[in-house]
């Protein structure tokens, strides 16, 4: 970062403190202590006073491995991380290509695909609640009308998560089409028009020059959709049935909403923290394995 | 000859492109439409088929409905998503201003301890950040909601990445001239730095104007839920109405709108600054 010159800044150890004061201690007290104590509480019966409260060792995480919709939970959160993520980044790149051309109202179709990220995800969530309403709603009578079968939706444990995926997917993927976009513009024309001179095709273009220019922001996209899907609550919460939800089954308790449901409905807070810190280790171990695997394909040195 | 065969193809591609885009927005645009049309439509016509998107009879009792609770939600909404906004555009620029012209023992190190906890699911600490906060006595309280959304990472970073392209020279010649690091924060860096507080807080007010999550931890009183909790009770409710569900939809997502549509490069350009240099 330093460039040549800078280095003339004098030593502000003081006044960088208290610069960094009002946002650091709002993260060490509500975010860094926390992450420790999730370790700490779930090691322990807490359940929200301390009467009977003792340290139980590894208690929760044994009910946890013998407890099926924990294992369900997991499922649940791996085909919803894993197939929301293919489908967000696969459509943001698709519809990034199809505006990097020169097309007439490109701005106007960019702002209508990104305008979902911005809204309420509850407004959202509450209006597919009416469209997928499984005897009155629109997506229902369309199919109807369509004489296709109707699909349960919502009400079924089969497509319940799918529906779910649909609105997650429905409401973000505009978010990765605008970074696809804007690294495509990064790309330097002049190599397109080497690649004609050279008589490559429109799918040349694509696999060699644009695809390989783009892994460092594919890369990152793909980290960014995977937070984003592990944390995903709302549409599960709003979607299959509030706070005593899950979806029928279970089928939609992805373990986010699984960890609310056991940490601030059952107040069974030291097993929600074992389930925490899983969670924790889960995202922990798959980005460092990304960060290993990038270096097989994603390419930093071509400009 | 092939240059006519190639015309020919561009324009097949063009005119699918233009299909796929515009089927796309509509797909895009239609669960959206519902909330407006529905939100002035009585029960029996919101789920008329095929659908009316200008309703027959427009009617204004979903929001005659809302009257009692929704006012106040709203106003709770306000308070805490504007304090929360001009909090976190206050701590983001001011630690940037410490990450990025000031030098520190171990600036680095906090700095990137800081910036990976953006990747952290907030489910992985909400269970011991109630408890402190609840040590606090600050459960069921604004300022609780206010107190764990007083930093932003996010932010932080974006601010540094501004505050990088701001000379260091400025700051030496204000220095020399025996103006000390507040004034320069106030009177230097934030003028300059215009366009990423924008986009601070409109992606801050954004994001807390559409928060579940946290209200719905820390927030138990009628009076003191936000918006998105007002919103959330309906699906907990015995009877359903949707009338009112889409009228109080509407009313999140219309200041949203407005300012997406005033300020959307800002909001895009929070967006695409993570992806390039991220």
């Amino acid at each position: 970062m330093e460039k040549p010159g800078t280095g003339k800044l004098t030593n502000d150890t003081g006044v960088a403190l208290l610069f960094a004061l009002p946002s650091l201690a709002g993260f060490v007290i509500f975010l860094l202590i926390p992450i420790v104590m999730s370790f700490l509480v779930s090691f322990t019966n807490y359940s929200g006073s301390f009467r009977n409260f003792r340290l139980v060792g590894l208690h929760n995480y044994k009910m946890l491995v013998l407890d099926d919709k924990f294992w369900q939970s997991l499922y649940v959160t791996f085909i919803f991380v894993v197939a929301s993520i293919s489908f967000q980044l696969v459509l943001g790149f698709l519809f990034a290509v199809l505006l990097n051309q020169k097309i007439k109202g490109r701005n106007l179709f960019r702002s209508i695909i990104f305008l979902p990220v911005v809204l309420s995800s509850i407004a959202v969530c509450l209006s597919f609640l009416l469209l997928f309403h499984p005897t009155k709603g629109s997506i229902n009578a369309l199919l109807k009308a369509l004489s296709l079968p109707a699909v349960p939706w919502l009400a079924d444990k089969s497509t319940a998560l799918l529906s779910i995926i649909i609105v997650f997917v429905w409401q973000s993927f505009g978010y990765y089409m605008v970074i696809f976009l804007s690294g495509l513009q990064s790309i330097n024309y002049a190599l397109y028009e080497a690649a004609d001179m050279d008589g490559a095709s429109g799918l040349d273009k694509l696999l060699h020059v644009t695809i390989p220019l783009l892994t460092p922001v594919i890369f990152f996209s793909f980290i960014i959709a995977l937070f984003n899907a592990f944390k995903a609550f709302d549409q599960v919460y709003i979607m299959t049935g509030g706070q005593y939800g899950g979806g029928p089954a279970g089928a939609t308790s992805v373990l986010a909403f699984d960890i609310y449901k056991n940490g601030f409905l059952f107040w069974q807070i030291g097993y929600g923290a074992a389930e925490s810190v899983i969670l924790f280790i889960i995202v922990l171990a798959v980005t460092v394995v990304q960060y290993r695997m990038q270096m097989k394909w994603v390419h930093y040195d071509v400009v | 000859m092939l240059s006519e065969r190639k015309s020919s193809r561009r324009v097949l591609e063009r005119g699918l492109s233009y299909l796929i885009l515009v089927l796309t927005c509509l797909i895009v645009l239609f669960p959206l439409a519902v909330i407006v049309s529905s939100s002035f439509k009585t029960e029996r016509e919101i789920f008329s088929f095929p659908m009316t998107i200008i309703p027959n009879e427009p009617i204004l009792d979903n929001f005659e409905a809302l009257l009692d609770r929704f006012p106040l939600y709203i106003l709770n909404s306000l308070k805490v998503t504007t304090l929360i906004t001009v909090i976190q555009v206050l701590t983001a620029t001011s630690a940037g201003y410490a990450f990025s012209k000031l030098k520190w023992h171990g600036r680095e190190f906090v700095f990137l301890l800081y910036i990976s906890s953006i990747m952290i699911p907030f489910q992985v600490y909400i269970i011991p950040q109630f408890i402190i906060v609840r040590v606090l006595g600050l459960y069921d309280t604004h300022l609780a909601l206010i107190l764990v959304s007083s930093f932003t990472a996010f932010g932080t970073f974006l601010a540094r990445q501004f505050f990088l392209t701001i000379p260091d020279s400025y700051i030496e010649a204000a220095k020399i001239s025996g103006v000390n690091h507040f004034q320069i924060y106030r009177m230097i860096i934030l003028p300059l730095s215009t366009p990423v507080v924008a986009t601070l807080a409109v992606l801050s007010f954004r994001y807390w104007w559409n928060d579940l999550f946290t209200a719905l931890i820390y927030i138990t009183s009628q009076d003191l839920k936000t918006l998105p909790l007002g919103l959330a009770d309906f699906v907990s409710e015995y009877d359903v109405y949707y009338g009112p569900q889409m009228a109080a939809s509407l009313i999140a997502i219309v200041p949203v709108i407005v300012i997406y549509v005033f300020a959307q490069r800002y909001i895009v350009s929070g967006v695409v600054a993570t992806g390039i240099k991220g």
